[in-house]
């Protein structure tokens, strides 16, 4: 979809707003600590144990050598400037990279009188605050195709200026990339692009054994359907558009037609072991980042999947 | 004008607009009403649904059907159409003359006549065209066409004519106008009534105009009615009503009056489809009869719908002529002209002759023209006056015999029949005959149909000889068949023969009814030879004029006589005319009454199919615009479509899903926007609320003694600052109350110093109080006079401030009150006190009385009811004690001034805060040992 001058303002102001709440959201959440089942050989209970030396790529400390060591471990450039042989240690990179995927397309700036926040708002919140969440709690944030997973402090800065200056696409589903195994997917989207296309996306993140959470955040109005009378449905990434003669009529069909399409997004994410959620905008965003929060602190898939709408 | 219909357009041009009807149709069939656009994200998912049902892709029939009409309405308005238009013209600039019919037969009708012709007039002003207004009576103006205003101003003189005019004397005056004008538009207002030469003037019209453009404006009023040939026949008074048109059945009313304008009677009249004329009776006996001198129809005002009566509808004279014998003067009531006087008085006037003479009484009648005479038992009658009486009847005077001894004794030829000589006796000592009775009436006779009696028995008659022609002649006979009365038809005139008496010498039949029936039958007979009776009199009568006395006019009023009125003949019988016009004419006593219709007149209908014209219909209401109601229709139903777009893209269904909200949103937005000033109350009471209820809060009554309030509000700090400091209690600052608006639950303690003489609190605010203190709060009354309290167990009462508090207590329902007893248990909520000491020491302090002290439990240390003392008294001052500066050092001197006295006092203060707080907590803390000892510890 291409960006159209009216919806970047939107955005911009909706990112905005989102700053401020998700920051504020997340100081009023507990520090998460992720579930550290997955990370294979390393699980080491207590505290966030990732602040420490370990096999990674950056940098952590030098300590002294100690003798038995391997040879090819002194920083000689570290040694030569006193007497005593160091080591270069790194980071432990046992750390999670958690790629959050807040869906900005189009139909996400979508808001109904029942609701006060669109759910670009809403999805931007929860995405803000949790990556404040999991930043704090030591894992690397990432959004496909715009910033690289990070553990910034200022993450939600960086995700916010990121975002107002994307100049790409607004796709309704997550740009084609291939996560670690290890990372964790988080999915907030309204979903409503065709089940095929959602299955691919998520077959296709989950290709290396990344573990994720699919969070279909909808507008009460998408789910109750409180329409009645002559009405064009419009698409508003440009999919068409459908009049319904008495709108009223079609409230139950289209109450099966969700649910079907829940059930079959659901089929892919239980067979994945991801977990899937439904979450409407009139309900606080804190009670789906909790929710987020407790499924990915403790890793209850079966639980998570049972609590359907957080 | 539509046909039958009075509507008219004024653009009947824009009516072609209906052509596009169709188009419309099929445009309104070929768009639907445009649906709400929503943005909707999961539309993808609604494409999945089969429709429930078909979308109505094209609009119901009904809502095209509604818009078609509406669409229709508006064309129509446009054209601009009128009910009752008015008659049109052509609208040329030629000149327009106006016939205007002004004879009575308009007259019922006048009013819509003239607005007719005013209506035409005024388009004839607004078209610029002069006017020539002929009215067809006025047979001898000059026509000139003048300026419409000027015609508008004549038309308003005109007046209808009590008379017929005749239209055909017009046509000369329509010729020279005619001829003189080049062009010309006719317009001829028409009654559509023939009363004779209806045929010509038409002709005639036609002649004249050519192929002008000629409009006859005839019909659309109510048909005029006319009354003709009123008639005092025998038992009711008849009167012909006419009318010109054979239309629909018809009826109304007619009224009889008298000289003097006072109602007589009612009839009815009713014409049937098809009838031309018909008769209306007046069922009244004759004597008013006889004083009605106009019959009119009710509803119509014209002369033609009056009928005046003169004497010569009232009664007909009779002249009766008795044998002049002695026995006549000297038994009067015995004469057989007795009899016939009352026999005939009620329906007739009865003369009796001057002259004793047969002869010459008989010359007399005849000279004053009779229609009847009665010669009872007279002889021959000879010589001139035979001559004279045979001329009468042979000119239809009735003549009527009665048998008497003279008759039977004389030759005489003026009877019906053949008399034999002499007479019949029945039934005397002589005969063996019986008296006959009356048997039968002859069916020719006028006696037809009258019941026979049978009180009447004839005792002597005269006989006629038999012939073949007897029994045409015979009106009754008797029982034997011999005749009783017999008639011939002599001329004009009858001959009528009674073959008995006048009197009661040879029947009963003068004292019978049935004498007067007859009789009256006899004279109604006379009645139709009125005509010729005039006629007789021919010669004579023209002599005799008689001049108008009141007329007639147009409208069927009486009106005194104009000038051009011209006297009449006795006998006028030619229509009337205008120096003619119907009314009265002569002296009062001898009113000659001319009236407009003669007996023998009938109306037709005029025929105006030579006329090459065109027709139109007189309007009965005004003109009426209907752009009006037919938009505001249009209006309506675009409403009306309005809703059903509205119901159709369901904003019903909208609407009461959003009710509860909007209801709830109305509601706030009025009380914000009609309580603005409460709303901030009530947001300061917020604010008040919030902030009493997040913290314990110490509260006192702010008196309005800026002193006291500001005393009260630091002794109350020091206390919670000293509580903080010993207690676990930390209050937050002390707030202070105005009793009557803030909301007190909030407070576990009020301190309330009492000001002296301090006005009491509204009711509203003592009621609050009161329930205050039902609800369990506490209100600690200081009322700081225990330095001038009087000495003695009543003193404390006697303070102004004790005084000030009775006062306002006075409404409160204050249980019974002690001083705090050593064992209270406020004497131990928090420290172990003796006294309440304030600023001063000798004041008491009173709580609700407990409940006396148990015996059994007399070693408890502390007694407690089952709540807090809702009211506690003090005179001590206890803030003033209390009341610190922010260095710490008190701000009021103590009297009598112990150092441990503030201790003291504070500590009293933290005692009665926790004893509020806590409640009888305490005692039961204090009885922990007993208990304790009691569990065998």
């Amino acid at each position: 979809m291409a960006l159209d001058p009216r919806l970047s303002e939107q955005e911009v102001a909706t990112v905005n707003r989102a700053t401020a709440h998700g920051r504020t959201l997340a100081s009023a959440m507990p520090r998460l600590i992720l579930e550290a089942r997955r990370i294979a050989a390393t699980v080491i209970h207590g505290l966030h144990g990732r602040r420490r030396a370990g096999s990674g790529e950056n940098f952590w400390q030098y300590r002294r050598f100690v003798s038995g060591e391997p040879a090819h471990r002194v920083d000689w450039r570290r040694s030569a400037r006193d007497d005593h042989l160091y080591v270069r240690e790194r980071e432990w990179e046992a750390a999670h990279t958690v790629w959050l995927w807040p869906d900005r397309s189009p139909s996400m700036n979508f808001v109904s009188h029942l609701a006060n926040d669109t759910k670009l708002e809403r999805v931007m919140v929860v995405a803000f605050a949790l990556a404040e969440i999991l930043v704090e709690g030591g894992e690397r944030v990432g959004i496909p195709g715009l910033i690289r997973p990070t553990a910034s402090r200022n993450i939600i800065d960086k995700i916010a200026q990121a975002v107002l200056h994307d100049a790409g696409m607004r796709t309704s589903l997550p740009p084609s990339f291939a996560p670690s195994p290890l990372a964790e997917v988080v999915m907030l989207s309204d979903l409503w692009s065709p089940i095929g296309d959602v299955r691919a996306s998520i077959a296709q993140l989950s290709a290396n054994g990344a573990h994720g959470h699919v969070v279909q955040t909808v507008d009460p109005a998408e789910e109750t359907f409180p329409y009645s009378g002559r009405i064009e449905f419009v698409e508003p990434e440009g999919a068409g558009t459908i009049t319904a003669g008495r709108a009223e009529t079609w409230r139950i069909d289209y109450g099966k037609r969700i649910e079907r399409h829940r059930a079959e997004i659901r089929a892919e994410t239980d067979r994945l072991g991801w977990s899937f959620a439904v979450h409407r905008t009139d309900r606080p965003a804190s009670e789906l980042l909790l929710a987020l929060h407790a499924r990915m602190g403790d890793g209850g898939a079966n639980r998570w999947s049972r609590a359907r709408s957080a | 004008m539509i046909a039958g219909l009075p509507l008219a357009f004024a653009q009947p041009m824009v009516l072609l607009g209906l052509l596009s009807l169709p188009v419309l149709w099929w445009l309104l069939r070929l768009i639907p009403p445009r649906p709400r656009r929503v943005d909707f994200p999961p539309t993808r998912m609604l494409f999945d649904i089969a429709p429930k049902e078909e979308t109505p892709s094209r609009t119901p029939w009904w809502l095209t059907l509604l818009r078609l009409l509406l669409a229709a309405l508006v064309i129509f308005a446009a054209a601009g159409p009128q009910w009752n238009p008015s008659i049109a013209t052509a609208g040329s600039a030629t000149p327009l003359a106006l016939l205007i019919d002004d004879g009575w037969t308009a007259a019922s009708t006048w009013d819509a006549r003239l607005r007719a012709a005013e209506d035409i007039i005024v388009q004839a002003e607004n078209d610029n065209r002069g006017v020539a207004l002929i009215p067809l009576s006025e047979t001898t103006r000059d026509i000139s066409i003048a300026p419409a205003g000027t015609a508008r101003v004549r038309l308003r003189q005109l007046k209808p004519k009590p008379h017929a005019p005749q239209r055909a004397d017009a046509l000369p005056m329509i010729e020279r106008f005619a001829t003189a004008g080049t062009d010309l538009e006719t317009i001829w207002l028409s009654d559509g009534i023939d009363l004779g030469q209806g045929k010509e003037f038409v002709a005639g019209l036609s002649h004249i105009l050519g192929q002008r453009k000629l409009s006859v404006i005839e019909g659309g009023l109510s048909p005029a009615h006319a009354l003709a040939a009123a008639e005092n026949a025998a038992a009711v008074m008849t009167v012909k009503v006419l009318r010109a048109e054979t239309g629909s059945g018809e009826s109304g009313a007619l009224r009889a009056l008298d000289l003097k304008g006072l109602s007589l009677g009612e009839a009815r009249y009713t014409f049937k489809a098809g009838d031309l004329e018909t008769d209306a009776e007046f069922q009244m006996p004759v004597e008013i009869r006889n004083d009605i001198t106009r019959v009119e129809i009710a509803a119509q005002r014209s002369s033609g719908a009056v009928q005046l009566l003169d004497k010569r509808w009232r009664r007909r004279a009779i002249g009766v002529i008795a044998s002049t014998t002695g026995d006549t003067a000297q038994t009067p009531l015995l004469a057989s002209t007795y009899y016939l006087s009352r026999a005939l008085n009620p329906f007739a006037d009865v003369r009796q002759p001057e002259s004793a003479s047969a002869g010459e009484a008989i010359a007399q009648f005849v000279e004053q023209k009779l229609p009847m005479m009665i010669l009872a038992d007279v002889g021959n009658v000879t010589g001139e006056a035979r001559e004279k009486l045979t001329t009468w009847i042979d000119d239809g005077g009735v003549l009527v015999r009665f048998a008497g001894p003279r008759l039977a004794a004389s030759d005489d030829d003026l009877v019906p029949v053949r008399l034999r000589r002499g007479g019949r006796i029945l039934g005397g000592s002589l005969s063996w005959e019986q008296p006959q009775k009356l048997s039968a009436f002859s069916r020719e006779g006028p006696f037809n149909g009258m019941a026979v009696p049978t009180d009447v028995t004839v005792t002597r008659q005269v006989l006629a000889e038999p012939d073949a022609e007897l029994s045409e002649h015979t009106w009754a006979t008797l029982a034997d068949g011999t005749p009783l009365v017999t008639a011939a038809r002599r001329g004009k005139g009858v001959v009528v023969l009674f073959h008995v008496t006048a009197d009661t010498r040879w029947s009963d039949l003068p004292l019978s009814g049935a004498f007067v029936d007859m009789l009256k039958r006899i004279v109604s007979l006379s009645g139709n030879a009125a005509a010729a009776d005039n006629e007789v009199g021919d010669k004579q009568a023209t002599r005799d004029v008689v001049p108008p006395n009141r007329v007639l006019d147009g409208f069927g009023a009486f009106v005194p006589p104009p000038p051009t009125a011209r006297p009449i003949p006795v006998n006028f019988s030619d229509p009337p005319d205008a120096e003619h016009p119907p009314g009265f004419y002569g002296t009062p006593e001898a009113l000659v009454a001319i009236n407009t219709l003669r007996p023998a007149d009938r109306l037709a209908k005029l025929d105006f199919s030579p006329l090459n014209a065109r027709r139109d219909q007189y309007r009965i209401g005004e003109p009426q615009d209907l752009r009006g109601p037919i938009l505001l229709t249009a209006l309506g139903l675009l409403l009306l479509d309005a809703l059903l777009v509205f119901w159709l893209a369901g904003g019903i269904a909208r609407l009461t899903l959003r009710r509860k909200p909007a209801a709830a949103a109305i509601a706030i937005a009025l009380l914000a926007g009609t309580l603005g000033a409460p709303s901030r109350a009530y947001a300061q009471n917020d604010d008040f609320a919030k902030k009493a209820s997040t913290q314990t809060h110490l509260a006192y009554v702010i008196t309005g003694d800026a002193e006291v309030d500001r005393i009260s509000r630091i002794g109350l700090e020091s206390l919670t600052l000293f509580m903080a400091q010993r207690t676990s209690l930390e209050a937050g600052e002390p707030m202070g109350l105005e009793i009557g608006r803030d909301e007190l639950a909030f407070f576990p303690l009020i301190y309330w110093p009492i000001v002296p003489a301090a006005a009491k609190p509204t009711p509203q605010a003592m009621a609050r109080l009161d329930a205050y203190m039902k609800q369990g709060g506490t209100v600690l009354f200081d009322t700081r006079d225990a330095l001038e309290t009087l000495p003695g167990p009543d003193g404390g009462s006697s303070g102004p401030g004790a005084m000030t508090l009775r006062n306002i207590l006075s409404s409160l329902d204050i249980p019974e009150l002690e001083p705090v007893a050593s064992d209270h248990v406020l004497t131990k909520t928090f420290f172990l006190l003796r006294d309440f000491p304030g600023r001063y020491t000798t004041g008491k302090l009173w709580v609700e009385a407990l409940p006396a002290a148990d015996e059994d439990q007399g070693e408890r240390p502390a007694r407690a009811g089952d709540g807090v003392s809702s009211i506690i008294i003090t005179s001590n001052d206890f803030a003033g004690a209390w009341a610190l500066r922010p260095d710490g050092q008190p701000m009021l001197p103590l009297t009598p001034g112990d150092p441990r006295q503030r201790e003291f006092a504070f500590r009293a203060g933290v005692n009665i805060v926790m004893y509020t707080l806590t409640g009888n907590y305490k005692a039961d803390q204090v009885h922990v040992p007993q208990l304790l000892e009691r569990l065998g510890q």
